[in-house]
């Protein structure tokens, strides 16, 4: 079953006095559960946005969006907040981790939201810097980010997108920042948890880490130019929904 | 609990900006605590010498002539009467103890030393009216008043100027006054007063009323002061008017005083003086602390600015814990949380500071009779204060803290 549904959705942006930038002009398309799916294409092609947009960070100006079988557009922001802390978990480019907490503490924090006590926190936190695979988690888990390197921060923040168990990874460049050998090892992450069951949508221009997926969604001036399945397993998903 | 370690973390990261933040309530608080405890001292002062005329007291005084024509103005000295005494102790319900008094200045002889000092005869009434406690000796007694016997019980300046280290009881001293002469006996000495607002019993030497209006103090039947106590606090009012009654009934009908205007007399009672003094320096508080207040309110924009600042700073970090599920609320709690632990922690350094100025004032300028009072109340109301000022200055910031919307906040470098 899909997981997201996109139906024609559009994001203008107002620039100030009649000046209007349409960054999505009509997209749909749906994601199925359990999927690994990127979306590419050239700077200022609208797919950060259209990655927002999926995330609930930020509301479109038209068109519907259904997750879960739940329409977002009538979810009020409280409601909303509720859905990323639960449903989405977000990797940045810039890995956004917050500076005065340590790594522990940055994994914790959507468990805080969530209301999750304090012990169980902890365990949780320290088991997901395991599955992430940082080098002595024990001690590096009371780093804060500027003590890590970057590959160790991204991997504290995709630690941290999996704290309450999301059904859905939102990935926006996340190998951006990245030096080759350490991209390797958050692409090989993601491989494994979408093995595991997530469902993954990596936002990047890299041709690289898009191939990577079993499904390339391609954007270019705020339209979808091209949705092609890669792998056989990905191909059976779009079967089964046909 | 994770709200209030966060506000501690993000406000230790900035040491600097809240400890200067936090600078302006602290000494908001220090000037309203400081403010009223100097007013409550001083009313303490004030009310401590007012109440050490005794219990309830109501001192009966004459009125002043009226001073044109050339007449200069003088005290109305023959306006009360030896009568009026007795009728304000048969016809005045509410008044316990009443006594004439008969003051005026004579020279006191010992041996070789001589002073001027003021001769007070009264009723024996008047040491528990006025309640002046005997150090050594005996006061004067019903039996002295009614012997026109000549003792004399001697203030504790006076014994000093007089006699030195000398005991006083037993010697005899010399009253004069032009070719007046008389001796007495001191019987009792007193214990020091440090002086009763009007009367200074310390520098006074005190003699039965019959002695005195049948050697020293002529007056005709007339005295110079009546000393009334009141039965309790509650009846002092009534003693009162019923004391202006008597007077006013007496004076109206003799034709003596008839053309001279009101206020011939006054009587005043120690509650009344009392009251009076702590309305005025009630306002006075009042005055200090409103002033004070203005600076909390000063120290509370400060916190405000700064809160703003941080809110705009954090931009990013408001993003990224709403794209990790943090509800508006919950943002704007972070913010309000901040800024209330400011002024908490701000409050409560000013308490411990006030506590220790009005320590150092009151060590310092002991001399000086200055008094600091530090309140319960006052403590209350500035730490009150500060918090409710770190509420209201915190909310205005932490309300826009929750309105970011998280895409802005995220993308946000």
């Amino acid at each position: 079953m899909s997981l997201l549904e996109l139906k024609n959705v559009k994001k203008t942006y107002n620039m100030g006095k009649e000046i209007q930038v349409e960054a999505l002009k009509g997209i749909s398309f749906s994601i199925e559960e359990g999927s690994y799916t990127s979306i590419m294409g050239h700077s200022g092609s609208g797919k950060s946005t259209l990655l927002q947009i999926m995330g609930c960070l930020d509301r479109a100006t038209d068109g519907d969006i259904i997750i879960n079988g739940t329409a977002v557009k009538k979810m009020n922001d409280f409601q909303l907040a509720h859905f990323r802390n639960k449903t989405i978990g977000f990797v940045f480019q810039s890995f956004n981790l917050i500076g005065n907490l340590t790594a522990l503490e940055n994994i914790e924090l959507p468990m805080i939201y969530a209301g999750v006590s304090r012990s169980e926190r902890r365990k949780k936190a320290m088991e997901l810097l395991k599955i992430v695979g940082l080098e002595e988690p024990e001690e590096r888990g009371h780093h804060r980010p500027s003590q890590l390197s970057g590959g160790q921060q991204q991997r504290v923040a995709v630690a941290r997108a999996l704290a309450n168990d999301p059904a859905m990874i939102l990935a926006d460049e996340p190998t951006g920042n990245l030096a080759t050998n350490q991209w390797r090892i958050i692409l090989d992450i993601f491989r494994k948890l979408n093995e595991s069951g997530k469902t993954i949508v990596v936002v990047t221009h890299d041709p690289l880490v898009g191939n990577e997926a079993s499904r390339i969604i391609t954007l270019e001036d705020g339209k979808m130019i091209d949705d092609r399945i890669i792998s056989d397993k990905a191909e059976k998903i779009v079967d089964e929904k046909r | 609990m994770e709200i209030l370690m966060e506000a501690f973390r993000s406000l230790g990261k900035n040491k600097v900006r809240t400890f200067l933040s936090m600078l302006g309530i602290v000494i908001g608080v220090i000037a309203v605590i400081v403010a009223i405890a100097i007013g409550a001292g001083t009313t303490a002062n004030v009310t401590a010498r007012i109440s050490s005329l005794g219990s309830n007291v109501i001192i009966v005084t004459p009125g002043f002539s009226g001073g044109f024509g050339g007449r200069s103005a003088a005290a109305l000295t023959s306006v009360l009467q030896e009568t009026d005494v007795q009728n304000i102790k048969n016809m005045a319900p509410d008044v316990a103890d009443v006594t004439p008094v008969l003051q005026k200045s004579f020279t006191i002889i010992y041996g070789a030393t001589n002073t001027v000092a003021n001769v007070f005869g009264a009723y024996p009434d008047a040491f528990s009216i006025l309640a002046l406690p005997i150090q050594y000796g005996r006061l004067i007694t019903q039996q002295d008043e009614q012997n026109y016997a000549n003792v004399a019980v001697i203030g504790n300046t006076l014994a000093t100027t007089l006699f030195g280290n000398r005991d006083p009881v037993g010697q005899t001293v010399i009253v004069t006054t032009g070719n007046v002469k008389v001796s007495f006996t001191i019987v009792g000495e007193l214990q020091e007063t440090g002086g009763k607002l009007t009367f200074d019993p310390d520098n006074m030497l005190m003699i039965p009323y019959t002695t005195a209006s049948a050697r020293l103090i002529q007056l005709n039947g007339g005295v110079s002061e009546i000393l009334a106590s009141a039965k309790s606090a509650e009846t002092a009012a009534n003693a009162v008017s019923e004391i202006n009654n008597i007077l006013y009934m007496r004076i109206a009908n003799s034709n003596v005083y008839q053309s001279q205007s009101a206020n011939q007399y006054r009587v005043v009672s120690q509650n009344a003086i009392l009251s009076t003094v702590s309305a005025t320096t009630d306002v006075l508080t009042l005055l200090l602390a409103s002033v004070a207040a203005i600076s909390m309110i000063v120290g509370g924009i400060g916190i405000m600015n700064i809160m703003l600042v941080s809110v705009s700073e954090r931009t990013k970090e408001i993003g990224i814990k709403m794209a990790m599920g943090a509800t508006g609320r919950r943002i704007m709690m972070e913010f309000l949380v901040e800024s209330m632990f400011i002024t908490i922690v701000a409050g409560a350094i000013g308490v411990g500071f006030s506590y220790l100025i009005a320590f150092l004032v009151t060590y310092l300028a002991s001399g000086l009779g200055l008094m600091v009072i530090v309140t319960w109340p006052s403590i209350a109301l500035s730490f009150g204060v500060s918090v409710i000022i770190g509420i209201f200055f915190g909310l205005y910031p932490a309300y826009m803290a929750s309105k970011k919307s998280p895409v802005e906040a995220v993308r946000y470098e």
